[in-house]
């Protein structure tokens, strides 16, 4: 039985792009500041909005990203990985013994930096635009429940459900693929580019925050170099954890397309329900449990010392407390938002049956004046990529 | 010139039908390939005074699949 003969992943390839990009986001905050070619107005404030800016990517940034953006990758990957798969097998049935080895770095890599040069051009549009690009919590919830969908349909595919689901794969124009085969000889390189850049449709939540400060800067290049700074913080965690997963998954090989599948599966269902979220849809799986399971909801009540026509709303940075606020019905009240050093999505505040959307400051409070509810309805909020969520029940 | 029509069953996704087109570059005699994997078949438009079914048939196998004639 021929063993596959493939290497152990050298952990340095791994540190060495780490490094890489440190180095990248050094040279950018060090340097630039000594030069005048681009003018940031660059004043401490500039840089350190810059560095805060690296610093979450860096750490909430990554993971929150890989969680929303994670299924393109994985379509990108899974084409990459689908291809090797067929020729190892064609090699095997041809009795070669060269051993094809899938290569999930190389595709990471250009999403990444596909993803950096789409968002670092974005940034720049957005200091230039101001607010006009600003998507809606509406329209981002259809596109989230569209590509939740997308993701879902896919998945389905690779488990060979139905032929129906071959439909899923979007098969480009010839003149295309054509165009692309002559100049890349093969799609490998041109896949990953175009999902990654394909990413700045689906900001997550740390990353839309980072848009709107981008938005605020109202300068081109500074609105440029936010995103930067920012993208290139997400990038070694995204790439870190998205080479492993690969790795590993090479080495079950013929497994892992269905791994790939179940990844993609997942990631599906928390899109879609993330966008439902975003609707405030009593379909999702949070509000579903929570008024199916009402006993095991975290439910506080309003304090005495509170006056009842003003509701406090703690917005953490790991969500909002209490999840399950009571407020009276039939009368209006207002809903104090809370912040304290909060930088996650939790701030992007959305009360969808209200058409209610807001920004809230990192530190600070922000009040929303919540009209008279019948009893027994329930409003439910959300962050704008309905990651985090919770109601407030009349009662 | 003559069109033939080939099922392709383990295509398994559209990156497939272009490694598939690829063979207009490589096969001497092909005037157009055009592969679908929704519909899991390739059309190919070829001379056969320059290629034979059976030539068509062991390219595709080199790429890693099973071309069965419609």
């Amino acid at each position: 039985m021929s063993k596959q003969q493939n290497k152990p992943i050298n952990p340095a390839i791994i540190v060495a792009l780490g490094v890489m990009f440190l180095a990248i986001a050094f040279i950018l905050l060090v340097v630039q500041p000594n030069t005048q070619s681009i003018n940031l107005g660059a004043d401490a404030s500039t840089w350190s909005q810059l560095v805060v800016a690296f610093i979450t990517g860096i750490t909430t940034g990554g993971l929150s990203c890989l969680a929303v953006q994670g299924g393109l990758l994985a379509s990108s990957l899974a084409h990459q990985i689908e291809q090797d798969y067929v020729e190892q097998a064609a090699d095997k049935k041809q009795k070669q013994k060269t051993a094809v080895r899938t290569n999930s770095a190389f595709p990471i890599f250009l999403f990444l930096v596909a993803k950096l040069v789409a968002y670092t051009l974005l940034g720049a549009l957005l200091g230039w635009l101001g607010s006009y690009l600003t998507l809606s919590p509406m329209t981002r919830a259809m596109l989230m429940i569209a590509i939740g969908i997308f993701m879902i349909g896919n998945a389905l595919r690779m488990f060979n459900v139905h032929p129906i689901f071959r439909y899923f794969s979007i098969e480009p124009p010839k003149f295309i693929t054509r165009y692309i085969r002559r100049t890349a000889r093969g799609t490998d390189t041109a896949t990953p580019l175009f999902l990654g850049a394909l990413t700045v449709f689906i900001p997550c939540g740390v990353t839309q925050a980072m848009m709107a400060t981008a938005l605020g800067t109202g300068s081109v290049a500074m609105g440029a170099a936010l995103m930067f700074a920012f993208i290139l913080g997400t990038s070694p965690v995204f790439f870190i954890v998205a080479y492993l997963t690969t790795e590993l998954g090479s080495r079950l090989e013929k497994f892992f397309m269905r791994f790939v599948a179940v990844v993609l599966l997942i990631l599906g269902f928390v899109t879609l329900n993330g966008g439902l979220n975003v609707l405030g849809s009593p379909l999702s799986f949070e509000n579903l449990t929570r008024s199916r399971l009402p006993a095991q909801s975290e439910s506080t009540p309003v304090a005495d010392s509170v006056p009842t026509d003003k509701i406090i709303l703690y917005v953490k940075s790991d969500g909002y407390f209490p999840v399950t606020l009571k407020a009276p019905s039939d009368k209006a009240f207002t809903l104090n938002l809370v912040t304290n050093k909060t930088y996650s999505c939790a701030r992007d505040f959305v009360i969808p049956a209200l058409n209610y959307y807001q920004l809230l400051p990192d530190t600070g409070s922000v009040q929303v004046n919540v009209p008279a509810q019948k009893k027994g309805s329930t409003l439910f909020f959300t962050c704008s990529m309905g990651m985090y969520t919770g109601q407030i029940v009349f009662e | 010139m003559i069109k033939k029509t080939f099922k392709i069953p383990d295509m398994t996704c559209s990156n497939c039908a272009m490694k598939l087109e690829s063979l207009e570059d490589t096969l001497d005699g092909v005037k157009e390939i055009n592969a679908s994997y929704h519909r899991l078949e390739m059309v190919i438009e070829f001379d056969e005074s320059k290629l034979t079914e059976e030539q068509i048939v062991a390219a595709v196998k080199k790429k890693g699949y099973q071309a069965v004639l419609v």
